[in-house]
């Protein structure tokens, strides 16, 4: 294969990965611009979501709905409600009656709340993998041929579509929309928009529920996309996304999406530099490096002081 | 007076229930069953515990050992050293003084040095790591061959049918996997065929879609993949997607259902080495009907090796007692008469003359040997 093409398609492999990683980041960045806490138990906010799809498709083609549109959406759907309930229930339960408390505090209740989150989902669907069948199997192929181009297979671009769709709608309604006005409010000063007649602990479930259901796209598409799904999942998945929301600048929306990406990208051509075995050492490594130069992340802004 | 009464009492109490649990101790033989009931490889863990319990089951209704009826427990490592050096002191704790198991040679690895140590006597059916019996203690056993003859077995199977002008390895830097592509690289070069490439992936990845690009461009004529089927089954399904058209070869570690599972019309054609299938020779018919009857499945590469060496334990401890030392001892200079053939250990305790085959292996998750 001509290095040309080789660039391109480790070029697009990183964007794939990166994307996913971009829709999980999402969750932690928002979460820790409001209420400044990070919840570990994101990752597994996911996983629940692949499975609640895993179950969707099972359940649809058992009812004979096999047609792939309604497979896709009933999936997407499904996870989405079921996600996003999870994401409103964990803070409800886990954190809001910690609110007032050490900061520490509501740490360890994510990290406890993710290890529930593990072990129900290994005791209700057993703790072996999964299998998601790819609806839409293919690709196109750019160049030569298979072995001698660039592919790109239909489920990446459905990622590419559906992440951008999703960032856009994101970004619209946190910069146009009432309650993305009240969002940014709180992520300003949580106290003054209290103050100011912002129902806070409204606004802090939204942001709950806007993380876990971004998660939930992102566990329809990798799922589909990988096909097997563990109880586990959620463990590797919330780091990589944690790096790529730190590696942004946490708090910043653009931030985790600009980390996903060069992350994904990132592991891809680090993967063929040193051998796939060192494509963590070499993510890690930049989340370093940057760190170093630019302890906020890329794009965060410098943590000022609140008194 | 009155604290007496009560002193006395207590100690009624003590002995009695000191007694009930000596007499329980002495009806029965606990033999403790160690592998992954949780996890990514709880299917190999099930194939291990079902052939134990089939032959705990079978020699009970043939009137136990010396009369003791055996009494098999399962403790879940999932597969990890940590886990299985936990389990190795819960073993140790409850006083069970034989131990069928561990499955992954990374669990059993640990897990042996705590049995050694405290006199327990252990009995792989399934861990093919060369180093486990490499360690001069004289209370492992194992019952199935060594990644030192199934990676050479693979690797002249390449040579010979193959016959490739360029081979790439990839392994999962687990002691299991790593061990074998080394053994698969070595031999190869001895025969002077090219190892292109060499590389490692992490266990748990989902994504390999960089490596699949590495290897079109490295474009090998086969690829051997030392790991288990998790890992294999993703990267044959990505592979196919992907458009590259390479023919793979895995261990008995990835000879599984599930893998099809994962792979779905990608694992057709694959080739794999196993042990021989035990289950469809003609001599253990009626023991694999009555596996079938059982509802238990006695397809697995591990089912019949951790039979046998449930059979060989409790025929050495018919004959000399429960001590661990001298069951060992027994079964280093006895043979024995298994579903697995004639099993005899060497001094380190591995098995003589232990044989793989190599198989294709079908989408719908069944195998034929290629002769």
């Amino acid at each position: 294969m001509s290095e040309i093409y080789h660039f391109f398609q480790q070029l697009i492999n990183g964007l794939t990965v990166g994307s996913t990683y971009a829709l999980i980041a999402i969750g932690y960045t928002m979460v820790y611009g409001i209420i400044g806490m990070i919840n570990f138990a994101h990752g597994d906010v996911y996983m629940v979501g692949s499975y609640v799809a895993f179950i969707a498709i099972v359940g649809l083609s058992m009812l004979g709905l096999d047609a792939l549109p309604i497979l896709m959406a009933g999936a997407l759907i499904a996870s989405i409600v079921v996600t996003s309930a999870y994401g409103y229930s964990i803070e409800r339960i886990a954190y809001r009656p910690l609110r007032n408390s050490n900061r520490l505090i509501p740490l360890i209740s994510a990290i406890g709340m993710s290890i529930f989150l593990q072990n129900y989902v290994m005791l209700a669907q057993g703790s072996g993998s999964k299998a998601i069948p790819n609806p839409i199997p293919g690709e196109f192929v750019i160049g030569d041929s298979a072995m001698n181009g660039v592919i790109v297979s239909y489920i990446q671009i459905v990622i590419f579509s559906v992440t951008f769709l999703a960032m856009l709608g994101l970004t619209l309604f946190i910069s146009r929309s009432r309650l993305g006005r009240a969002c940014r409010a709180c992520a300003e000063d949580l106290k003054m928009a209290n103050l100011l007649g912002i129902d806070t602990n409204a606004i802090i479930s939204l942001t709950f529920v806007i993380g876990a259901a971004l998660a939930a796209v992102a566990a329809v598409l990798i799922g589909m996309q990988y096909g097997v799904i563990t109880p586990n999942i959620g463990f590797l998945a919330g780091i990589k996304a944690f790096t790529a929301a730190v590696l942004g600048g946490i708090g910043s929306i653009p931030g985790a999406m600009l980390g996903g990406l060069l992350l994904g990208i990132a592991e891809a051509f680090g993967a063929d530099l040193f051998g796939d075995q060192y494509k963590d050492v070499v993510a890690f490594s930049l989340l370093i490096l940057v760190l170093l130069f630019r302890p906020s992340g890329i794009l965060g802004r410098p943590e000022v002081e609140k008194v | 007076m009155k604290n007496k009464k009560h002193l006395s009492r207590l100690f009624v109490a003590l002995a009695l229930s000191g007694a009930t649990s000596f007499s329980l101790a002495a009806d029965t033989i606990k033999i403790a069953f160690a592998g992954p009931a949780t996890g990514p490889l709880t299917q190999y863990g099930d194939m291990q515990f079902n052939g134990s319990k089939m032959a705990v089951e079978q020699i009970n209704k043939a009137g136990g050992v010396d009369g003791k009826q055996l009494e098999g427990i399962v403790y879940d490592d999932a597969c990890d050293p940590k886990q299985a050096v936990a389990v190795a002191n819960k073993v140790v704790n409850n006083e069970i003084k034989f131990v069928i198991g561990h499955f992954c040679s990374s669990a059993t690895q640990p897990a042996a040095d705590v049995y050694n140590d405290e006199g327990i006597l252990m009995i792989t059916p399934s861990s093919t790591n060369p180093a486990i019996t490499e360690r001069g203690y004289k209370l492992v056993f194992r019952t199935i061959g060594l990644d030192s003859d199934q990676g050479p077995t693979a690797a002249n199977f390449i040579a010979d049918h193959v016959k490739p002008k360029n081979v790439a390895i990839i392994h999962d830097k687990q002691q299991y996997g790593e061990g074998l592509a080394t053994a698969v690289k070595q031999t190869l070069e001895k025969r002077g065929v090219k190892v292109g490439m060499f590389t490692a992936i992490n266990p748990g990845d989902k994504d390999f879609s960089s490596l699949i690009a590495q290897l079109k461009k490295e474009n090998p004529d086969i690829v051997y993949f030392g790991g288990y089927h998790p890992e294999l089954g993703l990267l044959l399904r990505q592979s196919r997607e992907r458009g590259l058209n390479v023919q793979f070869m895995g261990p008995e570690g990835t000879g599984n259902t599930a893998l099809s599972a994962i792979a779905g019309a990608a694992s057709e054609g694959l080739y794999v080495t196993l042990p021989p299938p035990y289950d469809q020779d003609p001599r253990n018919k009626t023991l694999a009907d009555a596996f079938k009857a059982a509802n238990r499945d006695p397809s697995g590469p591990f089912v019949f090796t951790a039979y046998a060496a449930v059979q060989a334990l409790a025929q050495a401890i018919g004959k000399v007692g429960e001590d661990p030392e001298e069951v060992a001892e027994y079964l280093h200079q006895n043979s024995f008469d298994t579903p697995i053939g004639k099993l005899a250990f060497d001094a380190k305790g591995d098995p003589k003359d232990f044989k793989f085959v190599v198989y294709t292996w079908h989408q719908d998750g069944s195998k034929t040997e290629i002769k």
